[in-house]
C-alpha cells in the first residue's frame, strides 16, 4: 500500500517512537542505575609523607590518625557527572608490622549537608496509584557514607555506633515538628526505612565494609563515590582508627562541593531573580525560533 | 557527552536530549502540530521532574512556533481581535494553572495529577481523530465527496451577549465563548506543558466555526504568546524552567520540524490524522499504565517545595 519512500520512513519512524516509548517504560529505573567506575590502581603514593610518618615513629607512643581527601573542593560545572573522591592518611607510630597484619581497622565516614526531606506512601485509591500519606524528616544527611576495613560491626562497639552516628540505623533525622503528629510510630519507622532505602538506591548512601585498604604498615586509602545527582555543600569527613574495637585516634576533613562557572551564574540567576531568568529564557526562544526560519529558508533556495 | 542541568539539578546525555528534540521535531513538522504533548510526556518518562518538563517545555513551543506565526502573519492570516481576546483568557488560565502546579507540588499530587491529565485529553481526543480520520478513509474509498465545513449555520453561541466583530473571521460572535476557550487553553499550558493547539483549533473550527487558514494563523498567534507568558509565570513562581534543557530541546526540534514537514508533503491528510491518532493514544495509554499498574516502589522521596 504504501507508494513512496517517506511513507515508509514515516512509519519507521512511528514505530521506533513505539518502541522506544516501551522501552522507556522498561528501563526508567535502571537507567538511574550508574556505572560503577573501575577500582582505582594504587596511583602516587605520598612517598615523602610516608617517609615522614617513619622517622617520627617512637615504639610505646600513642598512635594518631592523619588524613587528607584527593581533591578539597570540587567545581560542579556543566561537566560535572559524579566524582570519585580519593581519602588517604597515616597511622602516626604504627605498632603493625605489615599492610595485612590487620592490626588496625579504620572506618571513614562521610556526610553531607543535613536538611528536610518530604517522603511519600502511595495507595491504590478506586484502581489507581497516587499518594496518600507523608512524612517530613529533618536532618537527613543528603548524603552519607561508609567505608571501612572490615565490617562496622566487627571493629565498633554498638555504644560507638549509637553515640558517633554511624550506620544507616544511628542516622539521627527526627520527624520534623509538627508534620507528622498522625502518624504512629510503626509508619515512621517505615517512611524511615523508605529514605534510607531510596537514598541508597540513588547512590546517595554507601555502605562498603572493605573499602579501607592500608598500603603500607601505616599508609591506608579508600575511595568514595559522589554521584551526579549528590547535593553542593560541605562534606565532612571523619576518619577513626580502632585496634580490637578500642578508638585510638580520629581525624576530621572537609570537603566542600561547590557549583562553578556557567553553573553557577545559572543557577543563581534562576533562583534569584527568576523573573528576569524566564524573560531570558523566551527571548532566546524567540530568538532561536527566528534563527532556524531564516538558516532554513536560505538552506532551501 | 553529559551536561549538568542547572534548575533540573541532574546530569543529562546531550546526544539523547538532541535526539529527542530532533524526533518530536519531526513529527510536529509532519503533522504540524506543536508538539508539546510528546515532548513533555518522553522528558517525564526519562527521568526529568515533572514540574520541571512542563515549565521548560513552554519555552521550546515558544521556539517552535514563532517562526510560524511570524509566517503566517505575512500571509494575513491571524485575527488579531480573536487573538487578544483568546490571549486575554489564556493569560488568565495560566495563571491560575501556574498557582495550581505550585500548590500541587507541595501537595505530592503534582505527578499524578499531570498523568491523570494526559490520560483523559489524549484519550479524547486520540480516539474522536481516530474514528473521524477512519470514516474519512472509509468515504474517499468508497467514492463519495469528503464533506467541507458547514458555514452559515447559527448555533446557540450566537445568542450570547458582549459581540464583536472579527473581521479576519468574518464572524459576529460574542467574547465570551473564545475568552472561555483561552483560559481553559492557558490552564491546560501551564499544567500539562503543551501549547494547547489540539483544543484549541478543533474549538476554533466546531464551536467559533472560524475558516481553516485563519484557525491555523490565530492558534499560532495566541500559543507564541501563551507560552512565553506561562515560561515566564513557571520561572518566577515555580522556579521550574531549565534554561540548557530548553536549548537542547529547540536545537534539535528546529532540525526535525524541517525534515517533517518535507515528509508530510507526500501524506494524505486522512493518513497523517491517522497516525497521529495513533500516537496521541499511545501516550495517552503510557500514563493510563503509570496510574495503574502497582509502582515499583510504594514510597518515594523529595526535597520540600517552595520551603513547605
Amino acid at each position: 500500500m504504501l507508494r513512496s519512500g517517506a511513507r515508509g520512513a514515516t512509519a519507521g519512524l512511528l514505530a521506533t517512537l513505539a518502541a522506544g516509548f516501551l522501552a522507556l517504560a522498561a528501563t526508567e529505573t535502571q537507567a538511574q542505575r550508574r556505572q560503577k567506575a573501575p577500582p582505582p590502581v594504587a596511583r602516587e603514593a605520598p612517598h615523602t609523607r610516608a617517609e615522614e610518618v617513619k622517622r617520627l615513629q617512637q615504639p610505646g607512643a600513642r598512635e594518631s590518625v592523619q588524613a587528607d581527601v584527593s581533591a578539597r573542593n570540587v567545581a560542579v560545572t556543566s561537566s560535572f557527572n559524579g566524582i570519585e573522591i580519593v581519602i588517604f592518611g597515616a597511622v602516626d607510630n604504627s605498632q603493625q608490622p605489615s599492610a595485612e597484619s590487620g592490626y588496625y581497622d579504620v572506618l571513614i565516614v562521610v556526610e553531607g549537608v543535613p536538611g528536610r526531606i518530604v517522603a511519600r506512601r502511595k495507595n491504590n485509591v478506586a484502581g489507581l496509584w497516587l499518594n496518600t500519606a507523608s512524612a517530613t524528616f529533618d536532618l537527613v544527611p543528603s548524603y552519607y557514607a561508609i567505608a571501612s576495613t572490615r565490617p562496622i560491626d566487627e571493629i565498633t562497639t554498638e555504644e560507638f555506633r549509637a553515640s558517633h552516628g554511624v550506620g544507616f540505623q544511628h542516622l539521627r533525622f527526627t520527624p520534623a515538628f509538627g508534620q507528622t503528629q498522625a502518624l504512629s510510630t510503626e509508619d515512621l519507622k517505615q517512611f524511615r526505612e523508605a529514605i534510607i532505602r531510596l537514598k541508597e538506591k540513588q547512590g546517595l548512601y554507601i555502605q562498603d565494609n572493605f573499602r579501607v585498604a592500608f598500603i603500607g604498615k601505616s599508609l591506608f586509602r579508600a575511595t568514595i563515590e559522589l554521584p551526579a545527582n549528590v547535593t553542593v555543600g560541605p562534606f565532612e569527613t571523619r576518619v577513626y582508627l580502632f585496634h580490637q574495637e578500642n578508638l585510638l585516634s580520629q581525624y576530621t576533613v572537609r570537603l566542600n562541593l561547590e557549583r562553578e562557572g556557567v553553573e553557577r551564574y545559572l543557577h543563581r540567576f534562576a533562583f534569584g531573580y527568576p523573573t528576569l531568568y524566564g524573560l531570558m529564557t523566551v527571548t532566546i526562544a524567540v530568538a532561536a525560533g527566528f534563527l532556524a526560519s531564516t538558516m532554513f529558508r536560505k538552506a532551501a533556495h | 557527552m553529559h551536561f549538568y542541568l542547572p534548575v533540573a539539578e541532574m546530569s543529562a546525555n546531550v546526544a539523547v536530549l538532541l535526539a529527542m528534540g530532533g524526533a518530536v521535531g519531526f513529527l510536529s513538522g509532519l503533522f504540524g502540530v506543536g508538539g508539546g504533548f510528546l515532548m513533555t510526556p518522553l522528558l517525564i518518562f526519562s527521568g526529568i521532574p515533572p514540574a520541571v518538563a512542563v515549565g521548560t517545555e513552554s519555552a521550546q513551543i515558544t521556539a517552535s512556533s514563532v517562526s510560524g506565526a511570524f509566517a503566517q502573519w505575512r500571509r494575513r492570516n491571524v485575527d488579531f481581535l480573536m487573538g487578544a481576546v483568546l490571549l486575554a483568557g489564556g493569560i488568565l488560565g495560566s495563571v491560575f494553572g501556574v498557582q495550581l502546579v505550585g500548590s500541587l507540588r507541595r501537595l505530592g499530587q503534582f505527578d499524578f495529577f499531570v498523568a491523570a491529565c494526559y490520560v483523559t485529553f489524549l484519550g479524547v481526543i486520540g480516539t474522536l481523530m481516530m474514528i473521524e480520520s477512519l470514516s474519512t478513509m472509509r468515504k474517499a474509498r468508497g467514492g463519495l465527496a469528503v464533506g467541507g465545513r458547514r458555514s452559515g449555520q447559527h448555533n446557540w453561541i450566537h445568542g450570547l451577549p458582549l459581540k464583536l466583530r472579527f473581521h479576519r473571521s468574518k464572524l459576529y460572535i460574542s467574547a465570551i465563548p473564545p475568552f472561555l476557550i483561552g483560559i481553559f487553553v492557558g490552564l491546560l499550558a501551564a499544567i500539562m506543558g503543551v501549547g494547547g493547539g489540539f483544543i484549541m483549533v478543533p474549538a476554533m473550527i466546531y464551536l467559533l466555526r472560524m475558516p481553516t487558514n485563519i484557525v491555523v494563523g490565530t492558534s499560532l498567534f495566541q500559543i507564541v504568546f501563551l507560552t512565553a507568558a506561562t515560561t515566564v509565570l513557571h520561572a518566577s513562581q515555580n522556579q521550574t524552567v531549565d534554561v540548557v534543557l530548553a536549548v537542547l530541546l529547540m536545537v534539535g526540534g528546529v532540525i526535525g520540524a524541517q525534515f517533517g514537514a518535507l515528509a508530510g508533503e507526500r501524506l494524505k491528510a486522512e493518513q497523517l490524522r491517522f497516525l497521529l491518532a495513533a500516537l496521541v493514544l499511545m501516550v495517552g495509554l503510557r500514563f493510563a499504565w503509570q496510574l495503574i499498574a502497582p509502582p515499583a516502589d510504594l514510597y518515594s522521596i523529595s526535597s520540600p517545595v517552595g520551603g513547605a
